[in-house]
């Protein structure tokens, strides 16, 4: 830049540019003295959040204030009778009283700690394995040379053309056959060969040079040691990314956990949600209690993703730019 | 690599006879540590895949039942019904249609201009980022109950009591058919528009800087940095959140499943104002058992989505050696 020498018209518009933070791109720039310019983007958030916001707060709203019109934007009482109501009686009716959240389901042990447990139970069971035979396979795709190796990775990557739900019927009759409809073996072992997982690792590997793996091997180290020792440390960052994405698509997974259901102890989170707003659908006294289970099942990824934030958004910017 | 450390090493690597070493040796454990993977992904991936194929020549359902519901081939019959005769499948595909078409131009407009407005690295951008992507990592049962208050149709809905503040009528949201499609439209952009945000903030900031500066020291506006040097270099990225964000836009069923049920065991809402092609898949596989049918449609649905991708490919290719 210093060998070029700059008109003053040219040096006044690059600076004039640096003054707003070397920031180039923007084509909205030139408003930039304005400062009703972001109240669109704020009106806007406030429509982002909103749904959120009626969600918590309509799970602490006594029924008599959910029934109010027009509805309540803040709550004049922040109740807990949605998630337990030490005054509902199931001998007699009451008024204004509802069967909170947790004393709901009775001929369930645990009753809707039950549905929390299967989500977790099934989640991290599909996580670990899925990763574990994924970077196994990844690996020797990576670094092994075998016949059929190529045809092999092509029908990977071919598979993740295929929608889903292709696979969906004849999926629904192998796990009927095999005897797994409502159990949990339906929800985990079909869930386990991920396509995605196997590409984006292979794609990771092939970026980490051949000689660390020979030095082990040539030392005489057997397949697993190199794979457990060498590998798997060095695919730490793309595993951490995988197991955010596997675990939060499969705890708001819904079509196949409705399909293999058949009884309501065996739901996972999002399936118990979609039955409880089927039982009291029109309602609008039950709308607290379906907000409270919401909020349940949605704070667990939100926290997930907070606390794995700059891995999460690294692993979205890396699989969207190969 | 020029480290002194792996010098020896050099010397093995590139003979022929290397090679066939490294088969031979790592043979017997290289099958064994790719077989759990294969195993699972033949019979759980490869296989349904097959079968679907092979079901959707045939009548098939749950019972197959000689006398009173027969199993058997059908050869094209059921694409043929489904293309030619079947009025809710027409249905079914043109609301699909027109929701992916609406849905992923307005995501991608939103998207990207999100990305422009946000992309300036201050603390009040980073927490609108967060703020704007959180639905991308939200339950879609959870959200889907909240949209279904929000456009409920009595006083109680949100919608609803803003419009009675301001004094306009009472709309009946989920009940009005020309509303369905903008509603579920809507709803995609809501959850959809951060996670595009971020694949566009991620292109932004791998463009070189020296662009920008080049083009400010020829003279030319934000607008036209904007059209020259934004627009075509980001237009992988583009290319990418249009073929993923079309994909996914194709395999809508949670909104449909909750907001607009007709009866028990239909789907669809009133005159199937709502109704798509996964939900109409789930309405004839597992409400009415008719698995050969329904695997027809999944294949139709696979026929749209890679014409659509090659289409896409070809065309993004075709632009390329343009330029």
């Amino acid at each position: 830049m210093s060998a070029v020498e700059l008109t003053k018209k040219q040096q006044k518009a690059l600076d004039k540019a640096m003054d707003r933070g070397g920031n180039f791109t923007n084509p909205f720039e030139k408003r930039s003295k304005n400062k009703w310019r972001r109240s669109p983007l704020y009106l806007l958030t406030v429509v982002m959040i909103a749904p959120y916001y009626w969600m918590i707060t309509s799970s602490f709203k006594s029924v008599k204030e959910l029934q109010e019109v027009p509805p309540t934007v803040y709550p004049k009482n922040w109740i807990s009778g949605n998630y337990y109501d030490k005054n509902f009686d199931p001998m007699q009716f009451q008024q204004d009283v509802i069967q909170g959240l947790f004393q709901r389901y009775p001929d369930i042990k645990f009753g809707f700690f039950r549905f929390m447990y299967n989500s977790v139970f099934v989640n991290i069971s599909i996580t670990i394995l899925t990763l574990f035979i994924g970077s196994l396979a990844a690996y020797v795709v990576a670094k092994h040379r075998f016949r059929g190796k190529r045809a092999i990775y092509l029908t990977i990557i071919g598979s993740m053309m295929i929608p889903w739900q292709v696979g969906l019927i004849p999926g629904f009759l192998l796990v009927d056959d095999f005897g797994w409809l409502n159990t949990y073996w339906a929800y985990i072992i079909p869930a386990l060969p991920k396509a995605f997982i196997v590409f984006f690792l292979v794609q990771y590997l092939s970026s980490i040079p051949d000689e660390l793996i020979e030095a082990a091997r040539i030392d005489g180290a057997r397949e697993f040691t190199i794979y457990w020792r060498i590998v798997l440390p060095l695919l730490k960052p793309a595993l951490v990314a995988m197991m955010i994405f596997t675990a939060i698509g499969e705890w708001n997974n819904f079509l196949w956990p409705l399909i293999i259901v058949q009884t309501q102890d065996m739901a996972n989170l999002p399936v118990a949600l979609a039955f409880l707003r089927n039982t009291g659908a029109g309602n609008i006294g039950s709308q607290g209690v379906i907000m409270a289970a919401s909020l349940i099942t949605s704070i667990p990824t939100i926290l997930l993703f907070f606390l794995t934030q700059k891995h999460f958004i690294r692993g979205i910017a890396l699989s969207g730019l190969k | 690599m020029s480290s002194p450390m792996f010098a020896d090493s050099k010397k093995y690597a590139p003979s022929k006879r290397t090679g066939f070493r490294k088969f031979s040796e790592a043979g017997l454990s290289t099958y064994l540590m790719l077989s759990p993977f294969a195993l699972l992904f033949i019979v759980f991936a490869v296989y349904p895949v097959l079968a679907s194929l092979r079901l959707s020549f045939m009548r098939y359902n749950a019972i197959c039942n000689p006398d009173q519901s027969p199993c058997g081939s059908v050869g094209f019959g059921n694409y043929q019904y489904l293309i030619m005769d079947d009025s809710r499948f027409h249905k079914a595909l043109l609301n699909t249609t027109l929701y992916v078409i609406g849905s992923v131009i307005m995501g991608m407009i939103a998207s990207l201009t999100l990305a422009l407005v946000l992309q300036e690295d201050t603390r009040s951008n980073r927490v609108l980022r967060v703020i704007f992507f959180l639905p991308s990592v939200t339950s879609g049962i959870a959200i889907v109950l909240v949209w279904g208050w929000v456009f409920r149709g009595d006083d109680i809905g949100l919608l609803n009591a803003l419009f009675n503040f301001v004094g306009l009528p009472t709309v009946e949201w989920l009940a009005t058919p020309s509303l369905a499609i903008p509603i579920l439209i809507f709803m995609a952009m809501w959850g959809g528009a951060g996670f595009g945000m971020v694949l566009f903030l991620a292109g932004l900031n791998s463009i070189p800087a020296m662009y920008y500066e080049a083009a400010v020291i020829d003279g030319a506006g934000p607008r036209e940095r904007f059209r020259y040097i934004t627009l075509p270099l980001l237009r992988p990225v583009m290319v990418y959140v249009g073929i993923t964000g079309t994909i996914g836009a194709f395999q809508i069923f949670e909104g449909v499943y909750l907001l607009f049920p007709t009866s028990v065991g239909s789907i669809g809402g009133f005159k199937d104002m709502a109704l798509m092609i996964v939900p109409y898949l789930y309405d004839m596989g597992f409400n009415k058992f008719r698995l050969g049918y329904a695997s027809a449609i999944a294949w139709i649905l696979f026929g749209i989505i890679f014409a659509i991708s090659m289409i896409n490919l070809k065309l993004t290719r075709s632009l390329e050696d343009l330029r």
